[in-house]
């Protein structure tokens, strides 16, 4: 379950991966999704390696077309439904560098 | 006295409408002592597995709710480590067993996941998964569809691959009268089943089961059964991310090192394998793990169906149907390996019987390779 102590706490977080560029390691399209992330499917999954080798796992966004060895970077997104209070979950997704 | 196992039942898999999680423990127990042929006061403990009945059912407090279904007062544990609970099961029981010579256990698996709509399931086994992962949206088809991404570029196969392992294991379950699926499914069919999680399609995938299973251990001398020569678990991170590598199962490695070493054989010395295949992709990176076949190998020799029964190869795997045909009610799945094993030593396989069986393996995996069991049975 989902609680609004339990996004804050996670978003406390969360600006120290953003606006950093990574490789895609691999990736998959997900269609059957979760309850919490039913409005954004089907959507692609990236697992990527930052410079500094520590890795994160998080959806693309704008597109589908993505290879293993891409780069992206890292944005601040909605990423779930919002809890039953009502409080909006913010975090990371990625976005392909052309 | 090496733990033995001396009776096994298990009940059908699939969509059981009219029985609960209590009726499924019920069958499954009473049917075990009934195959062993003791009675239930010989017990000295209950080692009961379950993953989800807590997050679907409201249902926690199974080692109560066993006492009422045994009516008894013995010590009962409840063990639960996601998809690899089963065999996790089965690992306390010889721990209990080794502990107390002479003590006999009874272990019991259970699944009720047809109840609830499959997106709820999904979101109830995405439990077992980091809270990265879960924010991302990975379900496990997603997290298992990244490691068949990473190994099909890693070793240059083509996706379809990918549909060899669920061809094999539908042609056993069409064996097995108490499996989910019963009939054989054509490699067009599975590679062009709807996709679930790229490059991972339905048909890749093992479905949502009830169903229950049960093995009874001693540590006592007997007559006949299948001595248990090693249960070894290994473990690994909760996350895909913070792996060694995405294309095989360190855990699995590890505990099958582990276990071959404890039982003091080798690969080539099983004749019959029970192996984890909850995704199409899980049984290539298994039968490299386990040492079956070397390493980025699997994509090749998978499309030989040298694991086949019937193709006359010293190694046959899930014969049961594997958790794709057999089904997969998270539970029992790794309690129905080892008892599928014990029945193929045992020669009661039935039209699945693979012949001369003396030494077989069952693999167990929770979540995404956090955690592997690799148990190693031989006739006594």
């Amino acid at each position: 379950m989902i609680s609004p102590v339990k996004i804050w706490r996670r978003q406390k977080k969360v600006r120290e991966l953003l606006g950093r560029t990574a490789q895609v390691l691999t990736y998959t399209n997900v269609v059957v999704p979760p309850l919490a992330q039913k409005s954004f499917a089907p959507y692609v999954v990236v697992l990527v390696e930052f410079e500094d080798k520590t890795r994160a796992v998080g959806q693309l966004v704008d597109t589908h077309e993505i290879k293993i060895g891409d780069t992206v970077v890292s944005i601040l997104r909605k990423v779930r439904e919002p809890s039953d209070d009502g409080v909006i979950a913010y975090g990371v997704k990625f976005k392909k560098i052309p | 006295m090496k733990p033995t196992i001396i009776g096994y039942y298990t009940t059908r898999f699939g969509e059981l409408w009219d029985l609960s999680l209590t009726d499924l423990l019920r069958e499954a127990s009473f049917g075990a002592l009934e195959s062993a042929g003791i009675e239930k006061t010989e017990l000295d403990a209950v080692v009961v597995s379950n993953m989800l009945s807590g997050i679907l059912e409201n249902n926690l407090h199974m080692s109560s709710k066993m006492a009422e279904i045994l009516d008894l007062h013995i010590p009962m544990y409840r063990v639960e480590a996601a998809c690899a609970s089963g065999a996790m099961a089965v690992q306390v029981a010889c721990q209990y067993v080794a502990a107390r010579p002479g003590s006999t256990v009874l272990v019991v698996g259970a699944e009720k996941m047809n109840d609830y709509a499959p997106e709820q399931v999904s979101t109830a086994l995405t439990a077992a998964a980091s809270g990265e992962e879960q924010e991302s949206g990975l379900t496990f088809p997603g997290l298992y569809g990244m490691m068949a991404r990473a190994y099909l570029e890693q070793y240059h196969f083509e996706e379809s691959v990918l549909a060899h392992p669920s061809f094999q294991n539908h042609a056993h379950g069409a064996l097995n009268d108490n499996a989910h699926f019963q009939r054989p499914v054509s490699l067009e069919a599975i590679s062009k089943s709807a996709l679930v999680a790229d490059p991972l399609r339905v048909l890749h995938s093992s479905p949502i089961s009830d169903g229950a299973a049960a093995v009874i251990i001693t540590s006592k001398p007997v007559k006949q059964g299948a001595t248990i020569a090693a249960c070894e678990v290994a473990t690994d991170s909760i996350s895909l991310k913070h792996r060694k590598s995405l294309v095989s199962i360190e855990a699995t490695q590890i505990a099958a090192r582990l276990a071959f070493e404890q039982a003091g054989l080798t690969p080539s010395d099983i004749h019959v394998a029970e192996v984890h295949d909850c995704f199409a992709n899980a049984q290539l990176m298994a039968m490299e793990d386990l040492g079956f076949w070397s390493t980025g190998t699997a994509g090749s020799r998978i499309v030989e169906h040298e694991t086949m029964i019937g193709n006359g190869g010293s190694l046959i795997v899930n014969p049961s149907g594997g958790l794709k045909a057999a089904g997969h009610p998270v539970g029992a799945t790794g309690i129905k390996q080892v008892g599928e094993i014990y029945l193929q030593l045992m020669n009661k396989a039935g039209k699945r019987q693979v012949r001369n069986a003396q030494a077989g393996l069952a693999h167990n995996v929770g979540g995404s390779g956090g955690t592997a069991v690799v148990t190693i049975l031989v006739n006594q």
